[in-house]
């Protein structure tokens, strides 16, 4: 147990005062703290993020740029005007691709982990990363390489085979009632047929074909465009009221099971089918703009618990903040190892999640358990 | 004020795993359900809890409207369902998997009304020392508590325990069986427990109702409703019976002791039930 959720709760009440509840609001105290304290670190994080790159920017240009912005001043000298376009146009739709990719995979995994009960599943058991990898791979090959044509192509070929994925898995799925095991075993059914099918396309590919499908299955937000960054905070923004709303549903799912969780009242079939479906959803739109970002839809919900408990009332807003730090921090290393290189963030991601992840495991196992 | 199930029918696609069955269960009664694997009592008991869904039949509570044509919200402040101690993850702790039996209750945020039902039901169980405790660090019987202060939270008339303590050791099957006796007389409580052991249904229930493929075959209390005949027919086992504190207890006989006492032996029955392993085991699952 982590010490916020312990704080959070007073000693035993005395046998003789059995009524006596402590007010609801005294209970949550650590959850809301944390995810207060969690938005202010995604905020400093996403502000140092921008100032991060080769031709430097400061917290004052970055601020101005948004003054300027909001104002709708255009300034008149050049060096400025540049500035303002490195911070507004590649630097601002980059950490915020980072922070809403990171907190849509976050979500997702920890709809999965409940929605299935098995705290080994990620964003892509259900097979939506072979799948989306296919459809872009499929795009590389029909529309060409090179970037800047390929570029919405290979968007709407991944979010269209992601989407033909999940179709496939709920409706396969949905003759045994959307048993978690039968979806498991669907997904990775389908993860084979779809990595098969990639495989057989880079088999035949030019080499700079081939390279092109590598770096499309790294992951990384080095593509961002404000389109993206507008299209899925709209998608969270729409999604999260909806989670939050079945958050005891969830709750009833993940900790008591599908038998006792109808037995209290819970829709099992429509609110798994639902929530599938909008974890799908997530994950299939963030990875068509970013490629495949690994780990991060994993360890998220993980960390997320170990600090804020299982309620999933207040996991899933946590799990999307550690989400977004994980890959916010991990594109500004990126950023910054080989500078002016960049490494992928879906790399640099797991290289730098990993070693925490270890240390939270093997530190406190029995949260993990 | 009873539960009433009149003609019930439940069935897997085209198996009938209920056939029929009739029953009555009134307030402050323990009922033991008792049967071979296979035999429907779990079945029955989820088609109660509005897990499964009756293909005919139907089920009344104090004589108002069908419980499986409920929404399962409103079903669910009737009815609480307790199943065996599951494996549970992901270190909820206990306070907070108490309150999942508020969840018909409250929407996204826990009232204090569904608190207070949370604390007295963990202080009827003795939880209330252990409520910081995640449910991953508990003992079985424990773990066994916690589903029931659960299902207390639910508040409900009705109260269903499907074989609760299969996975217990002998001092928490017991303990577990006096507080669900506890519980039915005092919450004043229907209840119905589906149950192996038939020396310790004998021994907690006000009743029992033996099913076999789906058929009550039998039903009273359990001195008056054992016999060697009836546990032959439903467990296909030679038993004698004896009194033990004024509760009948069951002893079954050994090859051995059946020639000594120049019985019949007969080997049970090996085609007792057409259906495969895999089939029965589906049922109970």
């Amino acid at each position: 147990m982590s010490s916020v959720q312990t704080e959070s709760h007073s000693p035993p009440l005395p046998h003789s005062l059995p009524t006596n509840t402590r007010k609801p609001r005294d209970r949550y105290t650590g959850q809301k703290l944390a995810i207060g304290f969690g938005i202010a670190a995604v905020v400093i994080t996403a502000l140092v993020g921008i100032q991060i790159g080769t031709s430097g920017a400061t917290l004052v240009n970055v601020l101005q740029t948004f003054w300027a912005k909001i104002t709708g001043t255009v300034p008149t000298d050049r060096t400025t005007l540049l500035m303002h376009n490195v911070i507004w146009e590649l630097r601002l739709p980059r950490v915020l691709l980072a922070i809403l990719g990171g907190a849509a995979l976050a979500v997702a995994g920890t709809l999965f982990q409940g929605l299935l009960r098995n705290p080994l599943v990620s964003p892509y058991t259900l097979g939506i990363a072979p799948a989306a990898a296919f459809g872009a791979s499929l795009a590389i090959v029909v529309f060409g390489a090179t970037a800047g044509s390929a570029a919405v192509s290979l968007v709407i070929g991944a979010l269209l085979f992601s989407f033909i994925n999940t179709a496939l898995v709920l409706s396969l799925a949905s003759s045994r009632n959307l048993h978690a095991t039968t979806l498991i075993l669907v997904g990775i059914a389908l993860s084979q047929l779809f990595g098969a099918l990639t495989a057989c396309i880079q088999y035949f590919a030019e080499d700079e074909v081939l390279a092109a499908i590598v770096r499309w299955t790294w992951g990384s937000v080095n593509n961002s465009a404000w389109y993206q960054v507008l299209a899925l905070f709209a998608l969270l923004a729409l999604a999260f009221p909806y989670i939050r709303f079945r958050s005891s549903a969830l709750n009833a799912i993940a900790f008591a099971g599908d038998d006792s969780a109808k037995s209290l009242g819970v829709a099992v079939s429509t609110v798994r089918l639902q929530t599938i479906a909008i974890a799908a959803t997530l994950t299939a739109v963030t990875i068509a703009f970013t490629g495949i970002i690994g780990f991060v839809g994993l360890v998220a919900p993980h960390i997320a618990r170990l600090v804020v408990g299982p309620n999933h009332r207040f996991l899933i807003a946590f799990s999307a903040i550690i989400g977004a730090l994980l890959l916010v921090v991990a594109d500004a290393v990126g950023r910054l190892v080989i500078s002016p290189g960049v490494i992928p963030v879906g790399i640099i991601d797991a290289l730098v999640g990993a070693p925490i992840f270890l240390y939270l495991i093997l530190s406190r196992q029995k949260a993990i358990e | 004020m009873t539960l009433q199930i009149s003609s019930l029918e439940v069935g897997y696609g085209k198996r009938q795993v209920v056939k029929g069955a009739n029953l009555t269960i009134g307030k402050g009664e323990l009922v033991g359900l008792l049967g071979s694997n296979g035999s429907g009592k779990s079945t029955l008991i989820k088609t109660i809890a509005g897990i499964n869904t009756p293909t005919s039949g139907s089920i009344t509570w104090n004589g108002d409207a069908d419980l499986a044509k409920l929404a399962r919200r409103d079903l669910a402040r009737i009815v609480a369902y307790v199943p065996q101690s599951i494996g549970l993850s992901f270190g909820l702790d206990i306070r907070e998997a108490v309150l999942l039996g508020r969840t018909p209750y409250f929407g996204t945020r826990p009232r204090d009304e569904d608190w207070a039902h949370v604390d007295a039901a963990m202080q009827r169980m003795g939880l209330e020392d252990l409520g910081d405790r995640a449910v991953t660090e508990l003992s079985g019987g424990q773990g066994q508590r916690v589903l029931i202060a659960r299902a207390l939270a639910q508040d409900p008339q009705i109260l269903l325990l499907d074989e609760p303590t299969s996975a217990l050791d002998i001092r928490y099957q017991w303990q577990t069986l006096a507080v669900a006796r506890d519980v039915t007389r005092k919450n004043n409580v229907a209840a119905v427990i589906a149950i192996h052991d038939l020396n310790q249904a004998a021994r907690f229930t006000d009743r029992v109702v033996f099913l076999q493929d789906g058929v009550v075959i039998a039903e009273g209390r359990p001195a008056d409703v054992y016999s060697p005949e009836l546990i032959k027919r439903v467990y296909g086992v030679e038993v004698e019976l004896s009194l033990h504190k004024g509760f009948v207890q069951v002893h079954p006989l050994s090859e051995r002791d059946q020639s000594a006492l120049g019985l019949h032996s007969t080997p049970p029955e090996p085609t007792h039930d057409p259906r495969t392993v895999e089939q029965r085991g589906y049922a109970t699952a």
